[in-house]
């Protein structure tokens, strides 16, 4: 119980340690690398509560998507070395406000509620991830089969969204021209 | 003394790879080259480019071999000899090498260099190639087991071992693997010879030693993780089960080497073009095929 | 009392403030995006907590943790269609910009 809370603190300081220096280090992959090491703190908060399948999952993913969001910001940022040393903020006090007003009545909610009784033992592993499959591929089925369609629609969206518009008459590169070609002939 | 042998063991097979890379490329056999290799680049200077991200820079090698020996904790090399034998142990290694890519990034943004940073860059690239064919064929092998335990993954191929099980799983993951660490005809991120070393490029000295050695010993993990999941692990008859480990081991990081010898370096486009047309529909071919066999033959 | 539920519940209201906070100040699409991310990490937080402190039997709790994790996928993809989008129609995702969003 004593290690438990210790390693459930101290992954928690870290988590939250990595999310304040997101928005406070002016170099973008720095700032994508540490939300990618706060997320991953929070994975090993789930470890520690043993919930190991959830935790290794978290793990797993974020690095893949923190990775990606490292690209982007590099793409879309004016000075993605921060070595200019721009702000990039606005609104400053209404925002650290709104933060903060929030932390604390979620804070307030959760010092002054009462949780009732708790459970001392979890579930050993194997036994949650077994117990995990099934309830996914019975109880929760459906919930789960719209989760899954959720991502097909999203990334038949995103690609939609982010796909060039082509117009007639404008010469957009070699591969699109190529391709408007295809289509006419085959319109025909 | 499990941690023990296991570093130790790391140690080893990265050195007799060492030796067996050297062979196959020059031709000579000079089995204490690697070690004065090693010791030599100690000895050097540790240049450090103009304006560097000094905490990425610093991080990049030795994150690179801390995912590799992570990696290594979950695979039983015998049944006693594993560090940790998770029961999520099949996905646990999924999420520890997804951090290769990391340690890339910022081996590759660190140093505040052109060839590096195109090389960190271009393996986001493959990642998106490889990174499904890793995790659906071990799926495939988790299922006939009916577990994520690796030693009950092996112990499942005790009739019939995951290769001639799912000869399609194992072709993919070999390939992935190959990919994921990069090795020869996938080293897009140090592509020597293209991107003057890529990652590499900036490193010298200490961090250099650090890199090479972490490579070897992802080579080995991912060797060892082959044999795991498709080679029936420990399982073969007359010699103990740590010799069995060790030389499917080896004969997997041989043959990896040797493929990435004779193979010309791919194109990244090509690559990513034929893991998502072809590599995925057939993972998945292999999960369907996996599953009826599974629900067909008792 | 109930200490580690407790630490695990402050972690997540704090990271929950912290991305409040990033959301609302931050001029960049991919940055605001951070923000809501690191809100959600915060919820996932409390989701662990309660389902291991309040109701280890009941697995829907592991599996809400799931159906979060999906909409974290999703919003970054669709977030990054958009920025792509932006990008190439006004040549940047600055949100200083995006006056002609505005109805």
């Amino acid at each position: 119980m004593v290690a438990q809370a210790f390693f459930v603190g101290v992954f928690g300081l870290a988590a939250i340690g990595f999310g304040v220096a997101v928005f406070r280090t002016a170099s973008m992959v720095r700032s994508a690398l540490a939300l990618l090491f706060s997320q991953a703190a929070v994975g090993c908060m789930f470890l520690a509560m043993q919930a190991e399948f959830l935790g290794v999952l978290q793990i797993m993913m974020m690095a893949t998507e923190m990775s990606i969001m490292a690209i982007f910001m590099v793409m879309f940022m004016m000075d993605p070395g921060g070595l200019g040393g721009m702000d990039m903020s606005h609104q400053k006090r209404f925002s650290i406000g709104a933060g903060a007003i929030a932390a604390t009545t979620a804070i307030s909610v959760a010092l002054f509620s009462d949780w009732g009784p708790i459970f001392a033992e979890a579930p050993d592993a194997a036994m949650q991830t077994r117990e995990l499959g099934f309830e996914m591929l019975d109880r929760s089925m459906l919930i789960f089969e719209t989760a899954a369609i959720t991502i097909l629609t999203a990334m038949i969206a995103a690609t939609a969204v982010a796909i060039p518009v082509r117009q007639p008459g404008v010469d957009t590169g070699k591969l699109d021209k190529e391709n408007g070609d295809k289509e006419q002939e085959a319109s025909k | 003394m499990t941690v023990a042998i296991v570093l130790l063991t790391l140690l080893v097979g990265a050195w007799l790879l060492a030796v067996i890379e050297a062979w196959l490329t020059t031709g000579r056999l000079r089995p204490v080259a690697p070690l004065l290799a090693g010791l030599s680049h100690l000895g050097r200077e540790s240049i450090l480019a103009r304006k560097p991200d000094r905490l990425f820079f610093e991080t990049a090698p030795v994150l690179l071999l801390v995912v590799a020996v992570l990696g290594a904790a979950v695979l039983p090399l015998t049944p006693d000899l594993v560090i940790a034998d998770l029961a999520t142990g099949a996905l646990f290694l999924n999420a520890v090498l997804a951090y290769v890519l990391v340690s890339l990034i910022m081996a590759g943004w660190g140093p505040n260099g052109a060839y590096a940073m195109i090389g960190g860059w271009r393996f986001l690239g493959q990642l998106i190639a490889y990174s499904m064919l890793i995790v659906m064929p071990i799926t495939a092998t988790a299922m006939r087991a009916e577990s994520l335990l690796n030693s009950v993954i092996v112990e499942s191929q005790a009739g019939l071992w995951n290769i001639v099980y799912q000869p399609l799983g194992f072709v993919l993951f070999f390939i992935a693997a190959m990919a994921l660490a990069f090795r020869s005809p996938f080293d897009l991120p140090t592509a020597p010879g293209e991107l003057a070393g890529g990652v590499d490029a900036e490193y010298t000295g200490v961090r250099l030693t650090v890199l090479r050695l972490a490579r070897l010993v992802m080579l080995i993990t991912l060797s060892a993780a082959t044999t795991v999941f498709f080679l029936g692990g420990w399982q073969g008859p007359l010699l103990p089960p740590w010799a069995w480990s060790l030389i499917k081991t080896l004969a997997v990081a041989v043959s990896m080497l040797l493929v990435g010898y004779y193979l010309p370096r791919i194109r990244e486009a090509d690559l990513l073009g034929w893991c998502w047309k072809f590599g995925i529909p057939l993972a998945l071919l292999n999960i369907l095929i996996v599953g009826l066999l599974i629900l067909v033959v008792p | 009392m109930t200490p580690v539920l407790i630490l695990a519940l402050l972690t997540g209201a704090i990271l929950f403030g912290v991305g409040i906070y990033g959301a609302l100040s931050q001029t960049n699409l991919v940055m605001i995006m951070m923000g809501v991310e690191l809100i959600l990490a915060g919820a996932l937080v409390n989701l662990v907590a309660f389902w291991r402190f309040l109701h280890p039997e009941v697995y829907a709790g592991q599996m809400f943790v799931l159906v979060v994790m999906t909409v974290m996928a999703v919003e970054m993809a669709v977030g990054f269609g958009v920025a792509i989008a932006r990008f190439r129609a006004k040549g940047s995702v600055e949100m200083e910009e995006a006056g002609d969003l505005q109805g």
